[in-house]
């Protein structure tokens, strides 16, 4: 058994269709439902850590692809854009759990398996380089 | 033995000056002593990049046919100030846009003009027999400008508080976002790398020094606002509280647009980060000790954001190297600390301060004027009555 963190983006058409049911029911994979968002245009965002063998995992998620929604791996739901940062050290002022630290040459490091979601440092970045991936 | 700005220009000319950091300068001093590393180190280069309020550009963008004079400016949504002559403006830097508010202010504009973008220049006047036209709407970059320079009235604070929140709500400051009953502490400084605290008392610093201004060569052109040279000092005479500034002119035409960003601090407003590189001559011992000093040796003060009033409690007095270190104990009460200038930026300014040095490129300007110590700041008093 193997738990991985994967972002579902479902396009409009598919929004509505009970495709998690079918998750559970074929590929026999265990979810937890992390975040969830439906924008102006009806298109989806789903945030699930999902539990089962590897291959299953698999399975289900060329299933998925096969219905038009995009899957991505993903470790942290917060993104450093590396051209934008200055390495001024804001951010890790609001990161209680080290997930955003410096380095020893005081460069700013994302740690994003640490990452627990506040989503602070997006309001934190003076420079506007971390965003949401949902 | 002394050495004098000409003569330091000469060795610069000849490609023989020995440049180096105020980081790089503090092992010197320790293997060589003070007296023998003044003879052999010429120019300490020192630097910031940090988030500074007070900055802002004068754009002269040339006269249209018909010509207009200018009364209400935006650029790229930001309203830029229309009292002076007909195509000559002022945009502040913490000026919000009207569509994006503090998200987009004056900051992003000039990036965005030193980036080489083009901007949108919409300009409204009342008309005149001179300047017939009343509305204009187009687009510029920096190149069809006549001139744009930065002219920032108070950059480069030697020395600053540090920052903590003894409130038990949420804080959103100019010093980032401070957690409530005293979550965490934040700091803005290059500390033994900064300008003004590597030439405490301004033996060098003066109107006219040349520096390295957001990647271009600039010049100090004035004391800074809140200019304070009486604050208080340890015995060397190091400042313990905010100090004297600076204020800075330099073309924008020649300026890196890594060197000056456009900033956000949520719930406060828009600023800007300005890369300032200032360059030390070691014209004898007495500056070569200063320059020598350690983030150790440097000192400021932890200050409670949450008390709504112009003077706030002072919580404890620390040094560079405790907030540094990553935490400072308060009360028994180890509390993480934060910067907020990025001391990677400031290492690649003094860096490339030294090579343009080295290079030939770059030569030291003595000071046309001193600037006063013993200059105290003043308050606001607010005055009762509705006419006087």
């Amino acid at each position: 058994m193997i738990t991985k963190k994967i972002l579902l983006s479902f396009p409009q058409k598919s929004a509505g269709q009970p495709m998690a049911m079918e998750l559970i029911k074929n590929y026999h994979l265990d979810f937890n439902i992390l975040k969830a968002f439906i924008d102006d245009n009806i298109k989806g965002t789903l945030l699930l850590e999902i539990k089962g063998e590897e291959a299953d995992i698999e399975a289900g998620i060329v299933f998925l692809r096969q219905n038009q929604i995009g899957v991505k791996d993903i470790q942290s739901v917060v993104e450093v854009d590396e051209n934008k940062c200055v390495s001024c050290g804001a951010c890790t002022a609001v990161c209680a759990v080290g997930a955003l630290e410096m380095t020893a040459d005081w460069s700013l490091v994302h740690h994003d398996d640490k990452c627990l979601e506040c989503m602070l440092c997006v309001k934190a970045c003076p420079m506007r380089a971390i965003h949401a991936v949902i | 033995m002394a050495k004098s700005y000409q003569e330091i220009n000469e060795k610069i000319a000849r490609g023989e000056a020995v440049v180096v950091t105020a980081e790089e300068v503090i092992g010197i001093v320790k293997e060589r002593g003070v007296k023998e590393a003044a003879e052999y180190v010429d120019v300490v280069t020192t630097a910031t990049f940090g988030p500074m309020c007070s900055s802002g550009a004068f754009l002269n963008f040339g006269h249209s046919d018909p010509p207009i004079r200018m009364g209400e400016i935006t650029i790229n949504g930001v309203e830029a100030y229309g009292g002076l002559a007909a195509v000559d403006t002022y945009l502040g830097a913490t000026q919000p846009s009207v569509d994006q508010g503090i998200e987009y202010g004056g900051a992003h504009v000039i990036h965005d003009l030193i980036a080489g973008k083009e901007v949108h220049l919409v300009a409204k006047s009342q008309g005149t027999d001179c300047y017939p036209r009343t509305e204009l709407d187009t687009w510029v970059k920096l190149e069809d400008l006549n001139e744009a320079y930065l002219f920032n009235p108070r950059n480069v604070y030697q020395n600053y508080n540090a920052a903590i929140n003894g409130s038990s709500q949420r804080l959103y400051t100019y010093m980032g976002i401070l957690q409530p009953n005293m979550g965490n502490i934040t700091y803005s400084t290059a500390g033994e790398l900064s300008p003004l605290l590597n030439d405490p008392l301004l033996k060098t610093i003066g109107m006219g020094t040349r520096i390295f201004f957001g990647g271009a060569q600039g010049h100090v052109s004035w004391m800074g606002t809140q200019f304070n040279t009486a604050c208080p000092r340890d015995d060397k005479g190091y400042p313990q509280t905010p100090g004297a500034t600076l204020a800075l002119i330099g073309n924008m035409k020649e300026m890196d647009p890594k060197y000056i960003r456009g900033a956000v601090y949520e719930g406060y407003g828009t600023s800007m980060f300005v890369g300032v590189g200032i360059p030390i001559p070691i014209l004898n011992e007495e500056i070569m000790s200063f320059v020598a000093v350690e983030n150790k040796d440097l000192y400021t003060n932890v200050i409670d954001y949450s008390v709504p009033k112009k003077t706030k409690p002072n919580l404890k007095k620390v040094s560079y190297a405790e907030l540094r270190s990553g935490s400072v104990d308060i009360n028994g009460k180890s509390i993480k600390t934060s910067p907020l200038s990025s001391l990677k930026m400031a290492r690649e300014i003094a860096a490339e301060l030294s090579n343009w040095i080295k290079k030939g490129e770059f030569f030291l300007q003595e000071p046309i004027q001193s600037f006063p110590m013993g200059n105290a700041i003043k308050g606001l008093e607010i005055k009762e009555g509705e006419s006087r």
